[in-house]
């Protein structure tokens, strides 16, 4: 039953277990904190990211292309929520014996380049609730600073999804799950959800909130001197929304 | 003898016999009931189409002779008509310009392109899809256009001259000779081309006698010595050739999966040893998915999105078997990014009715700008047999040329015997994709459902109704189609 030369080589087994770590270079797994977790590295994703880092695709395929990304990642992120085991009676009358989703769940955006995940997530969480955050540099002192915040009144009961595109420097990330803690939820019950990452970012971040989960699709090669991420996909909100 | 009982016949329905004959839309396809399986249990096909030549004078009543074959057998699943006219050959501007003065003798055994017409003829026989040409006679010219034809039981080669090639009479299962007087074939071409060519009745006798006529002395009328036999003959024989081709196909393939050899559990650790069968990692949404999906409480809504969430998912996962290339681009902050482009000259998805239509939300979600076919295979109440209804097929497929190049997405919800997912495959086969170029995608059965299929089960909705088996049975095809790679999210034990 071997196939035969022709035949397509199937990709290792791509991981979607929440434990299971790929990387897209071996040079940067020792240096990966053991919080993040990646989506599979393969051809296909690679081909999506090619797609929506290309300057030259248009807004209507970007948008399709980083909704399919953002999808898989939502997807991911749910994974790492808890599960009971559920018995139901199947139509046919037998039992079956599977599990249950537990745990009530809401998104948070750090504005505005977070909205964009929104759609995505609400493609797998109908009706999930959505809290919004606006966090920006403050020109004094170069700090990122709250500008805005609302959430949903009982998100700290709640398993939290925030979501923001790109995490460079990390700086307003930190600064959103700072937020999240101030209103009552828990570190362990925040999933941070991200397309690109700079390596950098993901260190400041991990090591700064080590029980916080990170779900991100691609760790790029770093920072340039302006702190964007290269070889990125240059402003996500911008790319999404105004071009 | 039987050469009087075909003349006798044919004036005896002469009136009507005009009727058919139009001037340029002869090839004709008739479907009566579906198309039963025609390759064994090895997926191999165990049969040529039936081939059928009829040749004859001009207007001696070949097209009515041919649609009396096709009355005369009755159920007969799919007949298609093949008419000569369409092989006419491609014309230089000189031979144009003769055709406009009537000058152009298009009753020569040369006019037509007899290999072309072989070609034509012998796909079908081997029941490959074709690409027939199209011939206009307004234009005198045979057109860029072709039109596909695929999946005809009986073909029936009609021409003047179809028996006149060799290699033509070589694909005949079955040679027939319209003989008819003269003076009639006359008499109906004048009443003919008078009426729906308007032609003057001396121009017609001028052609008559210039080609038509010396045409069918030196060219037509010899080949009758190679066939001659009554249209009641002709059923009988074809259909009793037919039934000896049909093949109980289904109870072998029940047979199988209840055989010893094919317990639940051997069946099982084939299924996940198999290289070519993918099953999704399990993940706790997943799982929490099928559950939901598993449940009888769950309400249709719930039903339909959660279907959508594991077809995107299950299609998502699929698409990593595509070929993939390098590629690098630019990004908005000018740096150059190394990574990937799908390396598939043509994609396209097709949709096993009813239950595929399921999986075709997360399809589109995922691959939005690509054709999506559809087959629709339902089982034959009487022997349990699946039956081919319905056939549109994405034009990449279609097309001969382009078929080797395609990439397919073949989506089914659930595989039950495999039958009907068994069948879309051969299709495919027959119209020359390439067997790991198909990748199936759908969650597996394992109990012998079928009747999910019949629409009085469902609830009037097609989710409604595949949620009613979603999950019990066994896929079977694999070992059979080794290098076709299958794709499923779940595969369930037999309870």
């Amino acid at each position: 039953m071997s196939s035969s030369s022709s035949a397509p080589v199937p990709p290792p087994q791509p991981s979607l277990q929440p434990n299971a770590l790929s990387h897209n270079s071996t040079t940067l797994s020792d240096t990966i904190p053991p919080s993040v977790f990646t989506l599979p590295q393969t051809a296909q994703l690679e081909a999506l990211y090619t797609i929506i880092r290309d300057k030259d695709t248009s807004r209507g395929d970007f948008l399709f292309y980083s909704d399919r990304i953002i999808r898989l990642l939502v997807e991911e992120g749910l994974n790492h929520l808890p599960v009971v085991k559920k018995s139901v009676v199947t139509p046919t009358g037998s039992t079956y014996d599977g599990v249950g989703f537990e745990g009530k769940i809401c998104g948070v955006s750090i504005l505005r380049a977070g909205e964009a995940m929104e759609a995505g997530l609400r493609e797998v969480c109908r009706s999930v609730r959505i809290g919004k955050i606006l966090i920006q540099r403050d020109e004094e002192t170069t700090k990122p600073k709250l500008f805005y915040s609302k959430f949903p009144q009982d998100i700290a009961k709640r398993y939290v999804l925030l979501l923001d595109p790109m995490l460079a420097t990390g700086g307003s990330a930190m600064k959103a799950v700072e937020v999240l803690m101030e209103h009552g939820v828990p570190e362990d019950r925040i999933i941070f959800i991200n397309l690109i990452s700079s390596p950098e970012g993901l260190k400041t971040f991990a090591g700064r909130f080590p029980r916080l989960k990170v779900i991100t699709g691609w760790i790029d090669q770093g920072l340039n001197e302006k702190a964007y991420i290269i070889p990125g996909l240059g402003d996500f909100g911008e790319r999404r929304y105004c071009e | 003898m039987s050469q009087s009982f075909l003349s006798e016949k044919l004036e005896e329905d002469a009136p009507q016999a005009s009727v058919p004959l139009k001037s340029h839309t002869k090839n004709t396809l008739l479907i009566s009931h579906g198309r039963p399986p025609w390759y064994g249990q090895d997926g191999e096909r165990i049969s040529d189409a039936f081939v059928i030549g009829v040749a004859g004078g001009s207007a001696s009543g070949k097209t009515h002779v041919a649609r009396q074959i096709v009355k005369a057998l009755g159920s007969i699943p799919t007949v298609l008509i093949l008419s000569q006219d369409s092989f006419y050959k491609h014309h230089s501007p000189e031979e144009i310009a003769l055709a406009f003065e009537s000058k152009f003798d298009f009753d020569h055994p040369d006019a037509i392109d007899m290999p072309m017409f072989a070609s034509c003829l012998a796909d079908l026989k081997a029941c490959r899809q074709t690409n027939i040409p199209v011939y206009s006679f307004e234009a005198h010219q045979r057109l860029e256009e072709t039109k596909y034809a695929y999946g005809a039981t009986v073909i029936i080669a009609e021409g003047i001259m179809a028996l006149h090639d060799p290699a033509l009479r070589s694909l005949y299962d079955l040679k027939v000779f319209v003989q008819c007087d003269s003076d009639l074939m006359l008499a109906r071409r004048i009443a003919r081309d008078t009426k729906e060519r308007g032609r003057s009745v001396e121009g017609i006798l001028e052609q008559y006698l210039r080609y038509v006529k010396p045409s069918f002395d030196n060219f037509v009328r010899p080949t009758a010595t190679f066939a001659d036999i009554p249209i009641e003959l002709i059923s009988t024989h074809t259909r009793r050739q037919l039934q000896e081709r049909s093949n109980a196909f289904r109870p072998k393939m029940v047979k199988m999966v209840n055989s010893s050899l094919y317990t639940p559990t051997l069946v099982k650790e084939r299924l996940e040893d198999d290289p070519n069968m993918m099953i999704m990692p399990s993940t706790p949404q997943l799982e929490g998915i099928f559950t939901i999906l598993r449940s009888k409480d769950t309400s249709h809504q719930d039903f339909i999105f959660f279907t959508d969430r594991l077809s995107t998912l299950i299609v998502e996962y699929a698409l990593q078997f595509l070929p993939y290339s390098p590629h690098t681009v630019t990004t908005p902050l000018g740096t150059q990014s190394h990574g990937k482009k799908p390396d598939a000259k043509y994609l396209c998805g097709i949709s096993i009715q009813r239950s595929g239509s399921a999986l075709e939300r997360g399809f589109r979600r995922v691959i939005n700008d690509v054709p999506v076919g559809t087959l629709l295979i339902q089982t034959n109440s009487k022997d349990g047999e699946p039956l081919l209804l319905h056939v549109k097929l994405p034009v990449s497929i279609r097309h001969q040329f382009s078929a080797p190049d395609t990439w397919v997405f073949l989506l089914d919800a659930q595989i039950g015997t495999g039958a009907a997912a068994f069948m879309s495959i051969r299709i495919l086969l027959d119209h020359g994709v390439k067997q790991d170029h198909i990748i199936v995608c759908g969650a597996v059965d394992n109990e012998m459902r079928e009747g999910w299929l019949e629409g009085d089960r469902g609830e009037g909705n097609e989710d409604g109704a595949g949620r009613k088996d979603l999950g019990y049975g066994t896929w079977y095809g694999s070992d059979r189609y080794a290098e076709l790679l299958n794709f499923t999210a779940c595969i369930d034990g037999r309870r």
